[in-house]
């Protein structure tokens, strides 16, 4: 029993406890609404897996998700928290509306040259916060949500001004058919090969992270810093790159989304995608895997929420609520502890940094 | 020079607005800090205290009715972020996003709910101006700063008694030693949980009031996402001001300055999206310690286990 627990079982127990509460909550908020659990929780997933409108509708939240989610779990293993995945998403996202257009002329063949430059957009804007941590002792939680906030600002100047298309339609000039990522079709509306890219994004990083020396540096390095550093492995080279590399997918994913969903980028682009990513990463215990499951979890509940308010009046700002909740409970050491024992804090490992913010 | 000084009066004006629900929130944040609890989730107290305020007002037609919802609601939601980070030893910077993402969702669910009707409420009593007889007939600076809304004087008087709460009180002794070697005060017989748990509600009551001003001091409505970033700006007054509490008001102020001006620059000269950056690369260089380095409390962040 114990090693079940420890194995898969502990992969799954925090997450698992995490939604139970939350649908549990949940069904205390419906009912207090004077509506029915189980009818609204029934449309929400024929809202999200019902018809292939549905899912193409799940599919497409689920793509950034996973990108967001990936830019988390990466850096998590290296014993750092990217909470600046909104940034280096939407860094991304502008570099491709600027490639998109500039590098028009080539047609299909520019895709994966535009979404190099996003990987390369998410790499510099990630490596930022690695940098000041590294070689400043800047903490990176406070710079990457600073470092958000400045990347939304910097975007919403080159969408309003250099990069702005003509006319009075806001937003940035629209690339080419050609360059817009194929649709899936099969009647799934906007779902594109986007996901493909972002479950072939999950396996570049589990081969990264777990088949490589580079991998395994960064792990060694979030496992024990100090062992990394007797091993001469560079703790400071090696926290630039992990969250440089949580970034470059954080960037790939803004630019699946502008050349898969949107075409061009405008204001307000996405909100609390990389928020939600965090969710996605602790949900899925920072291992890509899980994060893919994660951000199916919370692509489905963000697509089912709009037939759930059709069909039983509860507003489906409920799913954010459920989200907020599962991240809530996801880390709560304590309450896993009051469930299952003492034996909990073994499977903290995964979850959490054990590690203050001060200097 | 007249337009100049004609002016003064207005970005004056406009920098206290800007400034108050920066100063309550940063003021708020320092309590949890000091007391080693990483409050991320200010943007969320302020958003749902701003919310509760105009449920309130709403319900009962007194604006300070709304106010005592407000701050309820920011105890209420400032102890889950403590039961949370304290009780349950969740991570402290995911219990923050989570109450921020659940102040989001929750106060457009609850839009629905309450209102009927999503994106913005209907009117309810505000917390006007009122002028100070006399101060306020000061020229150039005088309406500014004493034909506010009575929080606005609230926030004044807030800092200098955060000063002597934090600083000439053994409990803000407490409270800081809590945030710096709780080990200690933990030998000395306090308890390190309830000092922090005091902290954590310290600052979801005066984040409400940020909250509040917002809704019912500046405008005199709810509506969705109205604290647009402002809890994350206080953070950064909260750290580019040493979290201290003359240091953290004066750079809200700063930053309530810079948030005046963007109406005032013309967009050809700077464009606002790069006034708007002003805090947040402030916020960076002060913690890469360029121009003296921010430091935290030495404990902020970390779980605290008895042995």
């Amino acid at each position: 029993m114990r090693r079940i627990l420890g194995g898969i079982g502990g992969a799954l127990v925090f997450p698992m406890i995490a939604i139970l509460i939350a649908f549990a909550i949940g069904a205390v908020i419906i009912l207090a609404t004077g509506n029915n659990p189980a009818a609204a929780y029934a449309a929400l997933a024929k809202g999200a897996f019902g018809n292939p409108a549905a899912i193409g509708r799940t599919i497409v939240n689920t793509t950034p998700l996973i990108f967001t989610g990936l830019a988390v779990a990466v850096a998590f293993r290296t014993g750092l928290f990217n909470i600046g995945g909104e940034g280096q998403f939407y860094m991304g996202a502008i570099a491709a509306a600027f490639l998109g257009v500039s590098l028009g002329f080539l047609g299909f063949a520019a895709i994966p040259l535009v979404l190099i430059g996003c990987v390369l957009a998410g790499f510099l804007w990630g490596s930022l916060p690695g940098i000041l941590k590294a070689y400043f002792g800047a903490h990176e939680v406070i710079t990457t949500i600073m470092l958000n906030f400045i990347a939304i600002f910097l975007t919403a100047y080159l969408t309003r001004v250099p990069l702005a298309r003509e006319g009075p339609i806001p937003g940035t000039e629209p690339v080419e058919a050609a360059i817009r990522i194929p649709l899936l079709g099969l009647g799934l509306g906007r779902a594109n090969l986007g996901i493909m890219i972002a479950l072939l994004a999950a396996l570049v990083a589990y081969l990264l992270l777990w088949r490589t020396r580079r991998g395994f540096e960064l792990r060694a390095v979030g496992l024990s810093p100090g062992a990394a550093n007797y091993a001469g492995m560079g703790i400071g080279k090696n926290t630039v790159l992990a969250l440089a590399i949580g970034g470059a997918f954080a960037g790939v994913g803004g630019g699946v989304e502008v050349l898969g969903v949107y075409g061009n980028m405008d204001l307000p682009f996405v909100r609390n995608i990389g928020f939600n990513g965090i969710g996605v990463a602790l949900l899925g215990r920072n291992h890509p895997v899980g994060v893919v499951l994660g951000a199916l979890l919370f692509g489905a509940l963000a697509s089912g929420a709009q037939q759930m308010q059709f069909d039983t009046q509860v507003p489906l700002d409920l799913a954010s609520v459920l989200l907020a909740v599962i991240l809530l409970f996801v880390t709560a050491t304590k309450i896993v502890e009051l469930i299952l024992g003492k034996r909990a804090r073994e499977l903290v490992s995964g979850t959490r940094l054990e590690r203050g913010l001060g200097s | 020079m007249e337009d100049f000084f004609g002016s003064i009066g207005p970005i004056l004006a406009a920098t206290i607005r800007n400034a108050t629900p920066l100063v309550f929130a940063a003021l708020g944040g320092m309590f949890s800090e000091r007391s080693g609890v990483v409050n991320i989730g200010l943007e969320g107290l302020m958003l749902i205290s701003a919310f509760a305020g105009v449920v309130g007002a709403f319900l009962s037609g007194s604006a300070w009715i709304g106010l005592l919802f407000a701050v309820g609601a920011g105890l209420t939601f400032g102890l889950v972020h403590a039961v949370m980070c304290v009780t349950f030893e969740a991570d402290q910077i995911i219990s923050g996003t989570a109450i921020n993402l659940l102040a989001l969702g929750g106060t457009g669910f609850l839009m629905v709910i309450v209102f009927n009707q999503g994106g913005t409420s209907p009117d309810v009593e505000k917390f006007s101006p009122v002028a100070i007889p006399l101060l306020s007939q000061i020229p150039v600076i005088g309406q500014a700063l004493f034909d506010q809304s009575l929080l606005v004087y609230l926030m004044y008087a807030m800092v200098p008694i955060t000063f002597f709460v934090l600083f000439r009180t053994p409990f803000g002794l407490r409270l800081r030693a809590t945030g710096e070697v709780p080990e200690a005060v933990d030998t000395a017989g306090v308890s390190v949980t309830r000092m922090r748990y005091f902290g954590v509600a310290l600052s979801g009551m005066l984040a409400a009031l940020g909250g509040v001003y917002l809704s019912m001091g500046i405008l005199s409505s709810f509506s969705e996402n109205m604290t647009g970033g402002r809890g994350f700006i206080a953070l950064a007054a909260l750290i580019f001001g040493r979290w201290h509490p003359i240091g953290a008001a004066g750079a809200a102020l700063l930053f309530g300055f810079a948030q005046a001006l963007t109406i005032r620059v013309p967009p050809e000269a700077v464009p606002n999206e790069f006034i708007q950056m002003i805090p947040y690369i402030l916020t960076i260089v002060v913690l890469a310690g360029f121009g003296g380095r921010a430091i935290a409390p030495a404990a902020v962040g970390k779980p605290y286990r008895k042995e």
